[in-house]
């Protein structure tokens, strides 16, 4: 392993100081953010592309430094629980403190972080590019800018952050943007619904994650009160407990190291029962599992997983650039971020790692059902990413969380190029999204053609490209790992992601032949398209060569002391090692052969890709008709088998009928008629009542003075007699 | 010189005061109210001179000047107002002076 790192340069600098200036990679997009939305028209188009591309950039710049700061051996930060070798971290004091819970406003870069910053910055930067093109007769385009740059800003929150806590932060951040960026046409009413609906699908899953979250602070005080005793650890148990209460006290109970170490204890701590507090009765291992599956609802609502993926389909309503940046290349990943954060947590318990496996898989699969029939290109990219996000929380079900960090950051770069040359393809034909209206676009648009094709060979998995190798480790893994106690539901999750890729090279392969082949359609609202200038080709270029690039990361030919590894999972071995560990000591999955060339899946997944794809060639370049019998399915898939219409049956009417009575019986009749209009009319009545005995006349109150002076000094009397 | 009782003395300064109430409720003339004011004013000043003779010490008789003096004060004041009230309105009946009202 040292050998491998030897191999990348020192930083001439001290590593270490570059944790001091992590902040400035999150003020200068917020900065531009601020610049562009309050000034931005003021300032006028090109001051600010300036300003947004220059911030962006800037924080590349930085990214890049601490990035390479990460691969200086020097960079070790120490804390209380112990050093955590190549990252770097900056605090930046308590950010607040409740009695002991205390979260620390802390900054940290680390190998899996540090490429998520370069993902971020980098593709973000391309984007802002394509945009200044895209967006240049648009004339929000200073409050398009303002909202990309803050974007960017929370991204990079969620990612820097070295706590749960400042993760959430950038959490809402990102899901407030893509709000915001969804319903950015807001007067035309579905695309200000497509925006409600993401926002409201994210609030479930923000819920589950707030929920997980205060269990794990719960989850901590538990262990901290539990007798000392009980950590059976070296080097002792009461070293331990002190330290683990340092770590509590210096980092917050949250801090990703202290959650570390949590999962390090639990592993200790077998099958023992919380003995007091709010979780008595309760396993630790139970808890972490229930700990687990919430974070997954918090996941499954910003990445798009079954049960809540509905919203990003309808989030296509936002500008194209969006829809690459926002709803396929980043925010829709920070659930397989977040659980790469906490996989030492997630090992512990057999039964989340299957149910994330088994949701991710069916999620690939039923996206790409959905995706085989439908017509407008982005709704198309939207289902594959849904179901490429699948295929990454598969990954991480299944254990191989380099394999689907791998897919992630491959998957950033191809359907960002697909989306861009969607993107492309729309600006070059008067915004035609129908692909059975386009045609032929190949020779007209040649730039845009060749990187939409690589990409899409990248995504269907043709062999020297990136996607290929990201897709295939993640069904590797799937088919040689087990789970303990689930040894069947990794086969079974194979079974479902083979599937699933074959769909993926055929609704791709459609998509390609139906858009950039053929004959032109007649329904064509332009009869020519033309190519689009170069802020938007550039772009695509790039994003088209990087597809091919990140190859280099997935081929296993590193010779490290385990066998042959890829670059990849050599790199973030130091993020993962305590996953590695951890798995190993509570055997929670049985690993299978991780290493080498594993040459029979390789060339199975290469025969399913090649047939998915050979099925559309047939049927979409040949014009083959679909056989009468899959003709209902066609319909079903076209309706997106009806999830929406039954969401709206079974939750939104029923909730509709509820809200409205509570309208109409509660707000109308109990609000408004008794507490509001009645305390009105009883003030009224007794004002009305009363004004008869203010007659101004003051021998009539010397009267009623009187008589109350005779009725007291009576009832004094009957009290003196009696 | 025979000896009076002090409820004899008690029961004058009962009717003087009953008087008094019954003047201030009844009489229409602002200055014949007044006078009902200080009828009772006095009545009270009896009963306390009345109790200070009974007891045989002085606080009643303190207690009394007191009164005179808050009496005067307040005569002084409410005369005013009548003078007052005489000039803008041209009438010292109550029954026309109903400025409480409002």
């Amino acid at each position: 392993m040292d050998n491998f790192f030897q191999m990348f340069p020192t930083v001439p600098f001290d590593p270490t100081v570059t944790g001091q200036g992590l902040w400035m990679i999150i003020a200068y997009p917020l900065a531009g953010a601020l610049l562009c939305g309050l000034l931005g028209k003021t300032l006028g188009r090109a001051n600010t592309h300036l300003i947004a591309l220059g911030s962006v950039g800037t924080s590349f710049v930085l990214s890049v430094l601490a990035y390479w700061a990460t691969c200086d051996r020097r960079a070790v930060v120490a804390t209380p629980i112990g050093l955590v070798p190549w990252s770097v971290h900056g605090d930046f004091g308590t950010w607040f403190a409740a009695g002991s819970f205390k979260v620390n406003f802390g900054l940290s870069v680390d190998h899996l972080s540090g490429i998520m910053l370069l993902v971020i910055t980098g593709v973000g930067f391309l984007i802002h590019m394509y945009s200044t093109e895209y967006m240049s007769d648009d004339k929000g385009y200073w409050r398009f800018f303002s909202y990309l740059n803050l974007f960017v800003a929370a991204m990079l929150t969620l990612v820097l952050a070295d706590s749960l806590p400042l993760l959430f932060v950038g959490w809402e951040g990102v899901g407030l943007c893509s709000y915001l960026l969804i319903g950015f046409w807001y007067e035309d009413k579905e695309k200000a619904y497509a925006g409600r609906k993401a926002f409201i699908t994210n609030r479930i899953g923000d819920f589950g994650f707030v929920v997980a979250a205060i269990l794990m602070v719960l989850l901590t005080d538990a262990i901290t009160q539990s007798p000392v005793q009980s950590f059976g650890r070296e080097p002792s148990s009461a070293v331990f407990a002190s330290r683990y209460q340092a770590g509590i006290d210096a980092l917050g109970a949250l801090s990703f190291p202290v959650i570390a170490e949590t999962a390090r204890t639990v592993a200790t701590l077998e099958e023992q029962t919380i003995a007091s507090g709010p979780l008595s009765g309760h396993s630790f291992q139970g808890v972490v599992t229930v700990t687990l599956l919430l974070f997954m609802l918090g996941a499954a609502g910003k990445s798009a997983q079954i049960p809540l993926y509905v919203w990003l389909p309808d989030a296509m309503a936002g500008p194209t650039p969006v829809s690459a940046l926002i709803h396929a290349a980043t925010m829709v990943t920070s659930g397989v971020y977040l659980f790469c954060r906490i996989s030492a947590l997630l090992v512990l318990s057999p039964t989340a790692m299957a149910t994330i496996a088994l949701i991710g898989a069916v999620t690939a699969l039923w996206a790409a059902l959905i995706a085989f029939s439908q017509v407008g290109i982005k709704k198309i990219l939207a289902y594959s990413t849904v179901s490429q996000l699948g295929f990454m929380f598969l990954g991480i079900g299944t254990g191989a969380f380099w394999a689907a960090f791998l897919h992630l950051v491959t998957h950033a770069f191809f359907k960002a190029c697909l989306f861009l040359g969607a993107g492309s393809v729309m600006h070059g034909n008067a915004g035609e999204e129908d692909i059975t209206k386009l045609g032929a676009v190949r020779k007209e648009m040649p730039l845009t053609w060749a990187t939409f094709l690589v990409a899409t060979f990248a995504i269907t998995g043709i062999v020297p490209l990136s996607g290929f190798f990201s897709k295939d480790a993640i069904l590797h893994a799937a088919h040689s790992n087990v789970l303990t106690g689930y040894p069947m539901v990794l086969s079974l999750a194979w079974v479902i992601g083979t599937v699933a890729a074959f769909g993926t090279a055929f609704y791709m392969m459609r998509l390609y032949f139906l858009t950039f082949e053929g004959k032109r359609s007649p329904a064509a609202k332009v009869a020519h398209a033309h190519e689009s200038g170069p802020a938007i080709t550039v772009p695509l270029v790039i994003l088209a060569a990087l597809a091919v690039l990140a190859v280099v990361q997935g081929i296993p030919f590193l010779h490290t002391p385990e066998g042959l590894q890829t670059v990849f999972q050599a790199f973030l071995r130091p993020v993962f090692s305590d996953a590695a560990a951890i798995s190993d000591h509570v055997r929670s999955v049985h690993w299978g052969e991780e290493n080498g060339v594993p040459w029979g899946t390789y060339l199975f997944a290469w025969c399913i890709a090649l047939a998915g794809g050979a099925f559309a060639f047939i049927m979409y370049k040949r014009n083959r008709r679909l056989p009468r019998a899959l003709e209902p399915f066609r319909r079903a898939s076209f309706a997106k088998f009806y999830i929406d219409e039954g969401v709206d049956i079974l939750i939104l009417r029923p909730l509709r009928g509820l809200s409205m009575a509570l309208y109409r019986v509660v707000d109308a009749v109990l609000i408004d008629g008794f507490a509001v209009r009645g305390t009105a009319w009883v003030t009224a009545r007794a004002g009305a009542a009363l004004r008869y005995f203010q007659t101004g006349d003051a021998q009539t109150y010397a009267a009623v003075m009187v008589l109350a002076l005779v009725a007291g000094i009576l009832w004094a009397l009957m009290k003196v007699a009696s | 010189m025979g000896h009076v009782p002090t409820s004899w003395y008690l029961i004058l300064a009962a009717a003087l005061f009953c008087i008094g109430v019954v003047g201030v409720l009844l009489r229409r003339n602002a200055l014949v109210a007044f006078m009902g004011i200080e009828l009772m004013l006095n009545a009270a000043n009896l009963t306390f001179v009345a109790f200070a003779r009974a007891r045989g010490d002085l606080a009643g008789h303190v207690s009394a000047f007191f009164v005179i003096a808050v009496a005067a004060a307040e005569a002084s004041v409410g005369l005013a107002i009548v003078i007052a009230l005489y000039r803008a309105r041209g009438t010292v009946n109550i029954d026309e002076i109903k400025t409480m009202r409002h």
